[in-house]
């Protein structure tokens, strides 16, 4: 501590100027890392976006698009999935038949300009020429059948390829494959235009955009069932805030940094194709479509205690309690009475305090409680404030869980 | 004649030359700039000599200049060491100014909406050059600026200095700490982040406890019942305009009245009843200018050199997640200044505790130098409000221990471990889960019953013989239905668990081994019978999903509290089945949570 009183102006002076000098140095050392810092950073946020991602696709998404990506049952496709980034099966091919057709064009042109020269009636080539014409043609002929031979082994191969491609054909990959009826029979280049129309899912709905974009959108704005592929989609719902959903912004983007992740980019291979739930049929293994999740209770409480009695839905006092735990938080208000009524003793103080009061003459304690949890605003304890609790418990909670949590308050005396 | 038709520089070159017309002027510009010291003076002044020109100039820019009227030119030589006043209050200055400085860095890329601000806080973190070092600079600057504040307060309270005629310097120096407090409280919200949202929340809730208006002051707070858009920029407002507004102003009139008084002296250095500090003998002065000024700048020089060390090393704005009203983080405090008022809210009755008694006591403290009324300061003859000073000083400890999250706050054992070892990041520190580090999470289901298992069994033949144990029971099948009801894939569950590769993955042995020690402390009340597990799955290429896994046999707790039998060990729930030889078989609850690993994200312990 004496250093910082020392007596002498001059020792002041100088420890002063060390000081700034020795903060410059160190605010210059850590500039001259800032790039490499803010790449460090950008890696390592778009990892733990990444992760939130996951956690919000297994709460949400994979009930439908599957837990590992290869879509459920014909509800949704798998996103775990070539076709949707951009991977050909039969792009290797494509590209042999491609590439000896223009090798064809430039072969026939040269065959047309020698057959010009020897036929020219004005001014008819020499013998020796005339030779050298004729030899230069056998030549080109050659090369001819050499192409029209990879062209055949091309189109065979991708025959071979499409073929084993069936199973995922039967289980809908390309819904419009019946308009190339025949492949062996089908010019080639129609199969070419087939798939640059069909061959990714972008090319496929003719989006003009990226496919960040493309998935962004779909979450932002969900999309109507299409009947004709997805016999039981009941069509993706508008996950955006903006568009009347639950996520965030931030959360779209999260599930989108997800959703890329699967992106193997040269590593997709034919496997891939054919392992993932493309559109919706039957899957391959004949396994059957799950069952679609129950509906959430709602907010009518009368509503809610009819249809409990009319299926005789009965809670689990055991299931609740980490219903209530875990799954749905609530004792993170619910503990010591500091921001909301404490849980321990919620059996007794309903039944004799809350219930006495005149508005809830003729209330059930299960009357109480489900309108405490799907009407929080209703009915707000004197002590505690309003607005703390979220209102939408009821479209988060199915009848069953509901009954579930009561049950657990009921043993809470 | 002048050579223009106006007098000017070039008539004073014509009659004395360029070098001494040059050299003129420029002294005479020093002296106006510094309002009456030229560079003669300024050069006696920074040798340490004795002044050479009569009257003092050095006393002249006091008494001319505007930014040194407000700075005596002398100090008592008494009070410019470490005692008495452990310059505190310069240094409470000092973070006012580096705060503001530091503060209108960040407004440059900051936008108080919440679509907006957290993805803000990532831009400054991403993409502003040095944006991290002033956020951390700006963060640290806060939290020790309201520690600052603190001890000064308690140092004028030891020192007696807030007595007559003081009074109302103490008066105006509790508002600046009570605003030093809501700015510091204020800006917290800033950043959107989980951290933000649920300590402002808790800390704004407290509003709401107060009669008659308590709704009304928390809508106006908050801008709507809960915390949105509304609420962010009312607190952003209060942050960067109204409470540094009145901050300045209180600032202005407490320096006043300091600067009016004098710096009161150490208490035996005058006699009883009496205050000498404006009559300084000659002997005793220090000038500002050389001596007050040369520290003040060394000093400045000095406490900037420490925070840049600081948060180069040592310290890092906490960013957690983007701010989810939905999402309660376990374990939610305020801020630590705040953490006495949390804690006292657990005594009991909300509006007592956490409204009216923070008011009794700041209004306490405001009124301590017109109850106190005694003349003398000399230690000795305060024995009382001493004692009060260290009672104020060991309740509002005891409280803030009371307000951590650890204290008297009713979680089940299996939820409070499993979070111990995964949390997010938050307050530097980081769940030791997370830190395995990626090529160490092997896939496969790992038990902590591995290391029950001390009877001589190598780890291979423990989890062979619990693996027998758990399918004859069913333990394992239920942990399969906890693991499917979680949305792990159907290829991805485990058949049975396998030994932990400690030689491949040590940190993942050290992991399971603490999460073993943690449920072993409350095997014998809590959770009788209880193992863990980790089970580590593929997701994605680069992501690695983690479930963990506590099953136990569930035991009979009221209240909170496990109820115990006569012989004191817990009493269980059974249910109606028997096993094989007629004994009811009890209850088998089991508890999951988990969480995904990117390989890039980088989390240390």
């Amino acid at each position: 501590m004496n250093l910082l009183f020392i007596r002498s102006i001059d020792g002041r002076i100088l420890m002063g100027i060390t000081m700034f000098v020795g903060m410059m140095i160190m605010v210059g050392w850590v500039a001259i890392n800032e790039e490499a810092r803010m790449q460090a950073f950008v890696e390592q946020h778009t990892g733990r976006a990444i992760e939130r991602g996951a956690e919000l696709y297994a709460s949400l998404c994979s009930e439908c698009h599957g837990e590992e990506g290869y879509g459920a049952g014909d509800r949704a496709p798998g996103l775990n999935n070539p076709h949707l980034f951009g991977y050909d099966p039969v792009g290797l091919q494509t590209a042999a038949i491609i590439n000896a057709n223009r090798a064809l064009v430039r072969l026939n042109k040269d065959i047309d300009t020698l057959l010009a020269e020897l036929t020219d009636a004005d001014n008819p080539p020499s013998e020796e020429r005339q030779n050298e014409i004729l030899a230069a043609l056998n030549d080109l002929e050659a090369q001819v059948d050499e192409q029209n031979v990879r062209i055949e082994a091309a189109v065979a191969e991708r025959i071979t390829v499409l073929e084993s491609l069936d199973t995922a054909v039967d289980n809908g990959l390309f819904p419009l494959w019946d308009t190339v009826v025949d492949i062996e029979q089908t010019a080639a280049n129609e199969v070419e235009i087939f798939f640059s129309n069909n061959g990714t899912r972008l090319a496929q709905v003719g989006w003009a955009g990226d496919l960040r974009g493309y998935i962004i959108t779909t979450l932002i704005h969900g999309r109507p069932g299409s009947g004709n592929v997805w016999p039981n989609s009941e069509g993706m719902a508008a996950w955006s805030q903006t568009a009347g959903g639950a996520l965030r912004q931030d959360q779209i983007e999260d599930l989108a940094e997800y959703i890329l992740n699967w992106d193997k980019g040269a590593g997709w291979a034919f496997e891939d194709y054919i392992s993932v739930a493309q559109y919706g049929k039957p899957l391959a293994d004949g396994s059957l479509p799950s069952e679609p999740p129950p509906p959430p209770a709602g907010d009518n409480v009368l509503g809610i205690l009819a249809r409990w009695e009319a299926d005789e839905v009965a809670g689990s006092a055991v299931s609740g309690e980490s219903l209530y735990d875990k799954e749905f938080g609530c004792t993170d208000c619910h503990r010591d009475g500091a921001s909301a009524p404490d849980t321990i003793g919620t059996f007794t103080r309903v039944t004799s305090e809350r219930l006495t009061l005149p508005q809830f003459a003729g209330y059930s304690f299960e009357q109480y409680v489900i309108e405490s949890v799907v009407r929080p605003g209703d009915y707000v304890v004197d002590s505690y404030s309003s607005g703390l609790m979220p209102a939408n418990f009821g479209a988060r909670m199915t009848d069953q869980q509901l009954a579930d949590i009561v049950a657990f308050l009921m043993t809470q005396g | 004649m002048s050579i223009l038709p106006f007098p000017s520089f070039l008539d004073d070159v014509k009659d004395k030359g360029f070098k001494k017309a040059v050299f003129e002027g420029i002294d005479d510009s020093v002296e106006r700039l510094t309002a009456g010291l030229n560079i003669q003076d300024l050069r006696e002044a920074f040798r340490g000599e004795t002044a050479s020109r009569r009257p003092n100039p050095r006393l002249t820019p006091h008494a001319d200049g505007f930014w040194l009227h407000m700075r005596p030119s002398y100090f008592n030589r008494d009070v410019t060491g470490m005692y008495p006043t452990f310059r505190l209050g310069w240094l409470s200055s000092y973070f006012v100014f580096f705060e503001t400085i530091t503060g209108i860095l960040l407004m440059l890329w900051y936008t108080p909406s919440p679509e907006i601000a957290y993805g803000d806080m990532l831009t400054i973190l991403s993409n502003v050059p040095l944006g991290q070092l002033m956020r951390d600079m700006h963060r640290l600057g806060a939290e020790f600026m309201v520690a600052v504040v603190s001890m000064h307060m308690m140092r004028t309270w030891i020192t007696g200095s807030y007595k007559k005629p003081r009074q109302f310097t103490w008066f105006t120096g509790l508002l600046l700490l009570v605003i030093t407090g809501f700015l510091s409280f204020s800006g917290y919200l800033l950043p959107w982040d989980q951290l933000s949202l649920w300590a402002v929340t808790i800390g704004a809730s407290m509003a709401e406890a107060t009669p008659v208006v308590g709704d009304q002051v928390n809508l106006l707070l908050r801008g709507a019942p809960e915390l949105g858009a509304n609420g962010l920029l009312r607190f952003y407002l209060l942050h960067v305009l109204a409470l540094p507004a009145l901050l300045f102003v209180f600032f202005g009139v407490h320096y006043y009245k300091v600067v009016i008084h004098g710096h009161s002296l150490p208490p035996q250095k005058e006699n009883i009843g009496e205050d000498t500090a404006k009559r300084v003998p000659l002997d005793k002065r220090v000038y500002f200018i050389p001596d007050m000024l040369t520290y003040e700048m060394m000093w400045l020089g000095a406490t900037t050199f420490i925070i840049t060390v600081l948060c180069i090393w040592f310290y890092h704005a906490p960013l957690e997640n983007h701010a989810d009203p939905q999402v309660t983080p376990l374990g939610t405090t305020a801020p630590w200044y705040f953490l006495w008022i949390q804690g006292a809210l657990k005594l009991g009755d909300k509006f007592f505790w956490g409204v009216a008694f923070p008011t009794i006591a700041l209004g306490g403290l405001a009124l301590l130098p017109y109850l106190d009324v005694t003349p003398s300061r000399r230690y000795a003859h305060r024995r009382f409000m001493l004692t009060i000073a260290c009672l104020l000083i060991s309740l509002t400890t005891i409280l803030s221990y009371m307000g951590l999250a650890k204290f008297a706050v009713q979680t089940s054992a299996e939820t409070e471990i499993v979070h111990e070892l995964t949390f997010e990041p938050a307050h530097s520190k980081v769940g030791i889960g997370r830190t395995i580090p990626f090529d160490q999470m092997i896939v496969g289901a790992y038990t902590t019953a591995q290391m029950d298992h001390h009877d001589g069994l190598s780890a291979s033949d423990a989890i062979a013989a619990f693996n027998a144990e758990a399918a004859a029971n069913g333990q394992f099948e239920q942990m399969i239905q906890e693991l499917k009801a979680q949305h792990v894939g159907a290829n991805q569950l485990p058949l049975r668990f396998r030994a932990i590769p400690a030689v491949e993955a040590p940190k993942l042995m050290r992991v399971m081994e603490d999460f073993h020690h943690h449920l072993a402390a409350v095997e014998a009340t809590e959770l009788p019978n209880v193992w863990g597990a980790l089970v580590i799955t593929d997701n994605q290429g680069s992501l690695k999903r983690l479930d963990w896994i506590v099953s136990w046999d569930s035991v009979l707790i009221e209240g909170g509290k496990v109820q115990v039998d006569d012989n004191g060990d817990p009493i269980l729930i059974f249910s109606d089945q028997v096993d094989a030889e007629g004994n009811p078989i009890p209850v088998r609850r089991i508890y999951s949570d988990h969480l995904f690993i990117h390989q890039a994200s980088a989390y240390f312990d």
